[in-house]
């Protein structure tokens, strides 16, 4: 440390207030350019969740220009998907998005079940709605959490992972999986659920809407994290629909879409749940990271409901389908697409007979979600884009795919 | 699956109330348009000349009943057997909500729209909707990078998942795997 820094050469009445200071950049940075510096952030970066690298041209503090590159974990899950039969491809899905495996397969079987006119028994496609609500709730939990260790908050974070620890050992009891399952399979689920993992069950819901208002408490009540997430990187309506932004990006622009209620897919059409969109009424403004946090930990409510009311409308019966052994979808085309955490998952399938796919295309909600902050994240200061790449909650594995 | 009618429904060949709207109001703006189309069971589309892909677009998004404001997915599959690469674009509206009768439908719940152009593989020139949907800019870039379809008039159309100097695009179906890229084996010696 020098005994020349800043800290100990100015006597504190001479120190400027810390908000002078701020806005005085912000001043330099409109008015006076000064040179402009070109700044790599990540690819192996806390900040960025994973892979991403983002080249930001700067002016002081100020983000003048940005181009994300992605590609880091392209693991060419469209050419396998050409290259083994269907029920082959449906475990790589779950490598897509890693957080929310039971989702992606959820959305794959429906899209292959679509193709090949397969109809599944009803008890599977409650157990599948089941799983899927506390895959979001995981996944919810997990960028709730991260979101505060990116604005410097640790607590909540460790925390969090109290609950999803129960969470993820649900679906392992289940699947045999902690992260990846492959439970979800064309035709239905691999195995029924238990007395004693629905009693689990029951104990981790409870234990969710125990801690929930917890975390709540702890971040979006919070002054300092209200200050690095009100306001900052407001993605608006009409900016989220052309960018094809999705999710809780979308509804936090206040378009109040949700797949599971406008274009019901699976059995979400006898479930009666919410869907939190636009202004949280507590901090912010429309389309900010704050509302974005506020419809995740909304949302993780809502999926309790959606489960809740799936154990009890559930009825008993065969859990998978009678497939032939060889699966030969007729040719056609299927365009499937589920609400994911992070968005509107969608499958696309060319199938010419065979038992492989001709085409198979995956749209991942996060591809579409952080392409946007090449337009939003200009102006805004180097510390508020961590929070704006934080608040679109990506998974790069399936940014990449 | 509940949703999915069994093939040889009645239903199957109702023709779906989004793509018909689209199609025709296709053919009363821009007659010449329109390719081919197919309006019924579980994909429904309608296949437009390249040279009339950008006013088709602008059309569908600014006609007031089918707002399609969002470009969901651009894909490009190729069709060997006929020489031909096809760029297959899925739109859908955040502006419109689909009213409950269009949600009980079979087999096709979902109201997207389909538009699809083809062109040869020798020139696979597709003008881009960049400008009309934001959103289609990395789905053109990635499109380009695994099919090779050639999307014109657009900014830097570069590569996006793989490296620059990845040798053609693994997506087309006559692509073969390289042995090695920059000395490193793709292929490892006891095979796939």
């Amino acid at each position: 440390m020098s005994t020349n820094g800043r800290s100990t050469a100015l006597t504190p009445s001479e120190a400027e207030p810390a908000h002078e200071l701020h806005e005085r950049q912000l001043l330099v940075g409109r008015d006076l350019r000064t040179e402009e510096m070109v700044l790599n952030i990540g690819p192996q970066h806390p900040a960025t969740h994973g892979v991403l690298r983002v080249v930001i041209k700067t002016d002081g503090e100020i983000v003048r220009a940005l181009q994300p590159h992605v590609g880091n974990l392209h693991r060419c899950a469209e050419k396998i998907g050409e290259s083994v039969p269907y029920y082959q491809w449906v475990p790589y899905v779950d490598r897509m998005d890693y957080l929310a495996a039971m989702c992606n397969e959820h959305v794959a079987c429906m899209a292959i079940e679509q193709l090949g006119d397969i109809q599944i028994p009803e008890r599977a496609e409650y157990i599948r709605v089941i799983v899927a609500e506390v895959q979001r709730i995981l996944s919810h939990l997990m960028a709730i959490g991260v979101y505060g260790l990116d604005l410097g908050a640790f607590t909540p974070f460790l925390h969090q992972f109290r609950e999803r620890e129960r969470g993820m050992d649900l679906l392992d009891h289940i699947s045999g999986g902690r992260l990846l399952y492959h439970y979800v399979r064309i035709g239905g689920v691999k195995r029924d659920l238990s007395r004693d993992w629905l009693d689990e069950l029951d104990a981790f819901l409870a234990a969710v809407e125990k801690r929930l208002p917890e975390y709540n408490l702890l971040l979006m009540e919070n002054r300092i994290f209200q200050e690095r997430t009100c306001g900052i990187g407001v993605i608006d309506r009409d900016t989220a629909v052309r960018w094809g932004v999705t999710g809780p990006g979308l509804r936090a622009a206040g378009v109040d879409w949700d797949l599971r209620r406008d274009a019901p897919y699976s059995v979400y059409d006898r479930f009666d749940f919410d869907v939190p969109h636009g202004e949280s009424g507590i901090a912010g403004v429309l389309g900010d990271c704050f509302q974005r946090h506020w419809i995740r930990a909304k949302e993780v409510e809502q999926s309790v409901r959606i489960v809740r009311q799936a154990l009890a409308q559930m009825p008993e019966g065969p859990v998978m389908a009678n497939l032939p052994k060889s699966f030969r979808p007729a040719a056609g085309e299927v365009y499937v697409r589920g609400e994911n955490p992070r968005g509107e998952l969608a499958c696309y399938f060319v199938s010419e007979g065979k038992d492989t796919a001709y085409r198979c295309r995956c749209r991942g909600p996060s591809y579409s979600n952080i392409a946007v902050i090449t337009e939003v994240a200009e102006g805004v200061l180097i510390a508020d884009l961590v929070a704006l790449i934080g608040s679109m909650d990506i998974v790069l594995g399936e940014v990449d795919r | 699956m509940a949703k999915t009618s069994p093939a040889g429904d009645a239903s199957t060949n109702e023709a779906d109330p989004i793509t018909k709207a689209a199609l025709d109001l296709i053919q009363r703006e821009l007659p010449d348009a329109v390719v081919a189309s197919e309006s019924g069971g579980k994909h429904p589309w309608i296949r437009v000349k390249p040279e009339s892909l950008r006013a088709v677009a602008r059309l569908v998004r600014d006609d007031e009943g089918l707002a399609m404001d969002c470009c969901h997915l651009v894909s490009g599959v190729d069709w060997q057997a006929d020489d031909e690469l096809e760029a297959v674009y899925h739109l859908c509206s955040y502006a419109k909500k689909p009213d409950a009768e269009y949600r009980k439908r079979t087999p096709k719940n979902d109201p997207w729209l389909c538009i699809k152009v083809r062109v040869p593989r020798g020139a696979p020139d597709v003008p881009t909707v960049m400008d009309i949907w934001t959103g289609a800019d990395w789905h053109e870039r990635e499109t380009f990078d695994l099919v090779g379809i050639r999307f014109t008039g657009r900014k830097e159309l570069r590569r996006i998942l793989l490296p620059e100097d990845w040798p053609g695009h693994p997506l087309r179906k006559d692509w073969v795997t390289p042995a090695t890229y920059h000395g490193v084996p793709i292929v490892p010696p006891e095979g796939l």
